[in-house]
């Protein structure tokens, strides 16, 4: 506690005299009238607004702008003509690793976005920042099955006679590959590398049951809110949001894919600073809680957890009766494979 | 300024600004990515495209989708243009916002709107099931049929608007002529109404199979996954993987296609029209 006071009031103090306080000397650059934060959008751009971006115009006294989508193309057009608009952009954590491989991003700058209260593994990360993890989860109609009664594993996924019904998945290898082997029997922690031709065999038994293979995160949702589908797998802020609005969905997080959300800087933005002073505001740990009360995407704040909502808590992925459920998805083996896998998932949809 | 009293140049002078814009700000960039086909001073973005078995194969279906919502396009835009050109002023205005409505509301709630409508759950199967018309839901979304459904909600109106045009040209006395020398009403049709509005057909079938090659939207949401067009698989070779060679190669392949096409229409249009 005494630690977490002193911190605060460092980065209060570094706030104010930036350039006095922060080790060597640094001249803290003209500020510009505005920045740009690249996201998702939609909902997910009003919590980071109120999470995040009220309190950066509070501190430094420049407006952020929010645009969406992420779009690891347009960042690679923006860094190669050096015409960067974003200051910071989300991407999925494949394709952060991506742009990192290719060199598109700036260094994040250690002595001004702290690490110290993060898990271990994510401390010295050079580019990519972990703003919050989501989980790919499974739910269901509570009037097809009772919330709790319902399939409880990707083996029950896989059980039309026990759980008959129209079921939905996203149009995506990731996360369906893992769900075939873990329904095949596959133990959580044995899943990587993943056995592609053991998978896609799985796969062929669910096929003509998966009514919708879907395509955006809003359409997850819907899909179970109109009754299109009575099964299926969505980012969990997509159900809690649903869940919110009254729709009768149950989440089973058994077996669920974690996941990174990463936020990185393009190379050669002229808010380079501006963006690590960002990356500072959206490590603090009651901010982080005030973005999972909305989203139910926790940030890896290891001081997190105590600012969230308990109401909202065991709907985090990161809750403790969550997480050791799930498998984190190893970006390294999705890194080396996506090409020839998604070119597989492909041919074997439209076959 | 004298130019003002020299009409022709003048006007000349109005088209260059835009021409100029349209070759700096699209055929230039348009270009330079196409060049990326050629990156690397080898073929092997092309190779790649045309022998891995998945982009033909979609391309070919994207050309087959293209085919058949032309042809619906066709069947419902030629009646509905016949009537707008030869109604009364008052329902021809009526008729007009009806096709120019859609074009105000984004294609993606165009596109959820028939999820809305078309769903297992949706209102059409939810009628025709209580009406006892059919015992089961109709599969009419997340397939092919939802996929053209959708894309001919969408393009039909750059159907209707060409054949309008050459409707609404045409001088009614040629008609009045054909049926005062003895014609029956089909003979008139088929061998005075048709070929004069075949410039009409083809410029709006073309227009139609061209904009439906790069469709995107619409297949991914009402296609359910199962229904792959060229578009999706070019934005994930830019997006995704950053493979620009292949994406501007799956683009030339699907740009020497359109103007193929155009090219074959523009032939026979000129051949139908020395011939008639």
């Amino acid at each position: 506690m005494i630690d977490m006071k002193r911190r605060s009031v460092l980065a209060g103090a570094a706030a104010l005299t930036t350039a006095s306080l922060a080790g060597p000397v640094r001249a803290q650059p003209a500020k510009p009238a505005r920045i740009v934060v690249n996201a998702s959008g939609g909902a997910q751009a009003a919590g980071l607004r109120k999470a995040f971006f009220e309190e950066f115009e509070k501190r430094f006294g420049i407006r952020v702008v929010d645009s969406s989508p992420p779009d690891l193309g347009k960042l690679k057009a923006m860094v190669t003509t050096g015409n960067v608009e974003w200051a910071i952009t989300e991407l999925a954590i494949e394709e952060a690793y991506r742009a990192e491989a290719e060199g598109l991003l700036e260094p994040i700058d250690h002595k001004i976005v702290d690490f110290s209260r993060f898990p271990a593994n994510l401390r010295d990360r050079k580019h990519i920042f972990t703003r919050s993890v989501y989980s790919t989860v499974m739910g269901y109609r509570t009037d097809s099955w009772a919330a709790g009664k319902g399939p409880q594993s990707w083996a029950d996924f896989w059980d039309v006679r026990k759980f008959p019904g129209p079921r939905t998945l996203q149009n995506k290898p990731l996360d369906n590959l893992e769900f075939a082997l873990l329904a095949d029997g596959v133990p959580l922690d044995r899943l990587y590398p993943l056995d592609v031709d053991r998978a896609f065999r799985k796969l062929d038994q669910i096929k003509r049951h998966v009514t919708v293979w879907w395509a955006t995160g809003a359409q997850s949702a819907q899909l179970l809110i109109d009754k299109e589908c009575v099964l299926g797998s969505a980012w969990n802020g997509r159900y809690f949001a649903a869940i919110g609005q009254g729709a009768p969905i149950h989440v089973e997080w058994n077996q669920a894919g974690i996941k990174e959300s990463a936020f990185v800087i393009p190379k050669g933005t002229k808010d380079a600073y501006w963006a690590q002073q960002m990356f500072q505001v959206m490590t603090d740990a009651r901010l982080q809680a005030v973005y999972a009360n909305l989203a139910t995407y926790p940030g890896l704040n290891l001081d997190s957890p105590q600012y969230v909502d308990p109401k909202v808590a065991s709907h985090l992925p990161t809750h403790p009766d969550n997480i050791n459920r799930q498998f984190w998805q190893d970006v390294q083996w999705w890194m080396a494979n996506a090409r020839s896998v998604e070119d597989r998932w492909a041919k074997w949809l439209i076959g | 300024m004298s130019a003002a009293t020299r009409f022709t140049p003048g006007w000349a002078a109005l088209g260059i600004a835009p021409l100029c814009v349209l070759l700096l700000f699209f055929v230039a960039p348009v270009f330079r990515f196409l060049l990326f086909s050629i990156a690397d001073g080898t073929l092997a973005p092309f190779e790649k495209a045309l022998t891995d078995g998945l982009h033909m194969l979609v391309f070919l279906r994207t050309l087959e989708i293209a085919a058949i919502v032309t042809v619906i396009c066709l069947a419902l835009g030629y009646p509905f243009a016949y009537w707008l050109a030869t109604t009364t002023p008052g329902w021809r205005a009526v008729g007009f916002a009806f096709v120019l409505l859609p074009f105000w509301i984004s294609v993606l709630v165009r596109t959820y709107a028939w999820m809305i409508l078309l769903g297992r759950n949706g209102i059409l199967n939810r009628n025709l099931v209580a009406l006892g018309i059919v015992d089961a839901p109709l599969p009419l979304l997340h397939n092919t049929t939802g996929v053209v459904i959708g894309m001919v909600h969408v393009l039909l109106p750059y159907m209707i608007f060409p054949l309008y045009a050459v409707m609404r040209r045409m001088d009614p006395a040629l008609l009045g002529a054909a049926r005062g020398l003895g014609a029956p009403g089909w003979e008139v049709f088929r061998r005075v109404y048709l070929p004069l509005t075949l410039p009409g057909i083809l410029s709006g079938a073309t227009l139609v199979f061209v904009v439906s090659l790069g469709f995107f939207i619409t297949p991914a949401l009402l296609g359910g996954g199962r229904v792959l067009m060229i578009g999706v698989l070019i934005e994930r070779q830019v997006r995704q993987f950053l493979d620009w060679g292949l994406a501007a190669a799956l683009a030339v392949i699907v740009l020497a296609v359109a103007l193929g096409i155009y090219a074959a229409l523009r032939r026979l249009l000129k051949a139908d029209l020395q011939w008639s």
